[in-house]
């Protein structure tokens, strides 16, 4: 019963689709004026439609078309090369095949559709039960659009299904003789010189954390979830995300020039303030009103980009950065108020190096609008680590290691900046 | 150290060959190009299609004289092409020259670089064999070059084609590069376009290794008729 069923709605649905009254083969992009004149090409000269019919048909069907000319190609129809191209496109206009395949390839052809100029040639040609219908402007030596109508034998009925199948997209102004010339003339909004020298300044917040995404917990855990005892001591100081907090927002501020639009130089100061991680189970840390270290980053990328003009409004640069920066940690521990005399711990704890040095790499984009203001968007890995390297001596073993040897985390930040061109 | 610096060296330079390794695509077809010709075909572009270059050697190897090397030679070429693909389509029609050649040269887009050229039927005009009948499909043979150590990009890569060829030396090969259509004589479309490549080692060159090479193309086009269709 089932299964009659389903034939029975596949039926229906196929009867649906063959009953179907058009089908659009394919649509490039094609202006269709205001006021357009509609050049009615039959070219064994059997024409489906009433030309003046037609012209009412397009009216009803899209009211934004205003005062449509119809008329029939009567110069195509007695042409020779004209015909054969329409015998042709005949035979071969097929669903699912690219309108590429269907280009003109006689020179005189060709040379017939260039002078088109703003009118839009309607090609239809009697198939049986169906009409072939294909549009040609003068852009291009294929058809712009092409499809399939049922025949009528009611002529306007006929003439609405192909208004409605085919013109009823919005229209556009036709352009007078001298706004077609000017157009012709008229510079490329997109041609655009490289710059020698491209400069930007700017201001941004973002946002670093030490655990990578997209990456098992257990690789930086040690660090995140460490936690400082007596004012000093963890499991591990390898990492300064075993003292400080890891996961915070910072500042940028940062300037930077690119030199014929490929490679650049940027520098940069980025600020974040960092609570330290106190475990809060330690008596020790009563004493404590706040203790966080302010981190200021200074640095400098070279930058490798590549441009690429979207609209005259909107510059895409994708980028890469490769750079080196400084890291600087400012205390800020303050007792609570009545503590007279701190902690033996206190005054022993912690101590971070004069200096870090480190590496950034990663990859980013700038939106520049208008030329003049961007957004700038990035992503990247950064380290801070030993300042010098020192020789390994035989007592290597016995030196006490040095505390954020291995820095490593992660960033993304979005700046606003204004850009130059020199 | 030096052995890392080594496997080093070799990765990089598999990687520059990999990168520069030619990518050519050599065969083209029709959306619509769903089954090969069998068992009747049609054929035309035989009778110009042969060139023999250095034909010195070849008239020295063939033993025919220098000056009718390419009379005899095209002649031999056309009557082996086409007596080996009747063995494949029993039902052969050959169509003159003189009725394919009669429109235009173009050039026919096969990949970015590579282009063939030959007279394509006009759209809208079947061809038509010497009794007025049209045949459904026709291979269209549009050049078929025989010399010693060719090689097809130098041929049909526009950006190759003004390189001169190094110096004349003892050759390893006898090459044919042979460019080719399979026309859809009824809606005026080409349904597969190729152009191929053929390297036939030589100890002692006569004719019958020529005969060999023309019948070891057509046994190429047929196989490649087949490959080419769009399932």
């Amino acid at each position: 019963m089932k299964k009659l069923l389903a034939i029975q709605l596949f039926l229906v649905l196929f009867l649906a689709i063959c009953t179907q009254a058009s089908d659009v083969y394919f649509d490039s992009r094609w202006t269709l004026w205001k006021d357009a004149t509609i050049l009615i090409w039959a070219p064994e000269g059997n024409n489906p439609v009433n030309t003046s019919d037609f012209c009412l048909s397009l009216r009803r069907n899209n009211t934004g078309i205003g005062e449509p000319k119809c008329r029939e190609l009567g110069e195509w129809e007695r042409d020779t090369i004209a015909q054969r191209y329409g015998t042709w496109l005949a035979n071969n206009l097929e669903k699912g095949l690219p309108s590429a395949y269907l280009r003109a390839r006689h020179p005189g052809m060709a040379a017939k559709i260039q002078a088109v100029e703003d009118n839009i040639v309607l090609y239809l040609n009697p198939q049986g039960k169906f009409i072939q219908v294909a549009i040609f402007d003068e852009t291009a030596q294929e058809p712009k659009t092409a499809g399939i109508v049922k025949a009528n034998n009611d002529k306007i009925a006929l003439g609405d299904d192909i208004a409605s199948t085919f013109f009823s997209k919005r229209t556009k102004r036709r352009l007078t003789k001298e706004e077609r010339l000017k157009q012709q003339t008229e510079p490329d909004d997109l041609y655009k010189e490289v710059p020698n020298l491209r400069v930007w300044a700017g201001a941004g917040i973002g946002y670093s954390q030490a655990h990578f995404p997209l990456t098992p917990d257990n690789w930086t855990s040690s660090h995140t979830k460490s936690r400082v005892r007596n004012y000093r001591i963890t499991k591990d100081s390898v990492s300064l995300w075993n003292f400080i907090e890891d996961d915070d927002a910072f500042l940028s501020l940062y300037a930077g020039l690119t030199w014929h639009g490929f490679i650049g130089i940027e520098l940069m100061y980025r600020y974040s303030n960092r609570d330290m991680k106190i475990d809060k189970a330690d008596t020790v840390y009563k004493e404590l009103d706040h203790w966080n270290f302010g981190q200021h980053d200074i640095g400098l990328n070279v930058l490798l980009s590549m441009t690429y003009p979207i609209t005259p409004w909107l510059d895409i640069t994708p980028l890469a950065f490769l750079g080196f920066q400084y890291s600087f940690y400012n205390e800020d521990i303050e007792l609570k108020d009545g503590v007279k005399k701190p902690s033996r711990a206190y005054q022993y704890r912690i101590q971070f190096e004069d200096a870090y040095k480190g590496a950034l790499i990663g990859v980013g984009g700038q939106f520049v609008f208008k030329k003049h203001y961007g957004v700038d968007l990035r992503a990247g890995i950064s380290s801070r680590g030993r300042d010098l390297y020192e020789a390994p001596t035989p007592d290597a073993g016995k030196a006490p290691t040095t505390i954020g040897k291995s820095t490593i985390d992660c960033f993304v930040s979005m700046g606003l900046e204004y850009h130059w061109t020199l | 150290m030096a052995f890392k610096k080594s496997i080093l060296a070799i990765a990089f330079a598999i990687c520059m060959l990999a990168g520069c390794a030619d990518s050519y695509r050599w065969s083209t077809s029709h959306p619509s190009y769903h089954k090969a010709p069998y068992g009747s075909i049609a054929v035309t572009g035989i009778e110009d299609a042969f060139v023999i270059t250095r034909s010195s050697w070849f008239a020295k190897s063939l033993e025919i004289s220098k000056d009718s090397i390419q009379i005899k030679g095209r002649l031999h070429c056309k009557n082996v092409f086409e007596s080996e693909l009747r063995k494949v389509y029993a039902n052969l029609t050959v169509i003159p020259d003189s009725i394919s050649r009669s429109s235009p040269e173009e050039s026919l887009k096969l990949d970015e670089r590579i282009f063939i050229k030959g007279h394509i039927p006009e759209q809208g005009i079947s061809l038509k064999d010497s009794a007025g009948n049209v045949p459904p499909v026709v291979l269209i043979l549009h050049e078929f070059i025989i010399g010693t150590d060719l090689k097809r990009e130098n041929f049909f890569d526009y950006a190759l084609i003004h390189n001169e060829s190094g110096s004349i030396r003892k050759p390893d090969n006898v090459s044919a590069i042979f460019s080719y259509t399979l026309w859809d004589n009824l809606k005026q479309r080409p349904l597969f376009s190729a152009v191929d490549e053929l390297q036939q080692p030589i100890t002692t060159y006569k004719l019958n290794n020529l005969t060999n090479l023309i019948q070891l193309a057509v046994q190429k086009i047929q196989k490649n008729l087949y490959a080419g269709v769009t399932k």
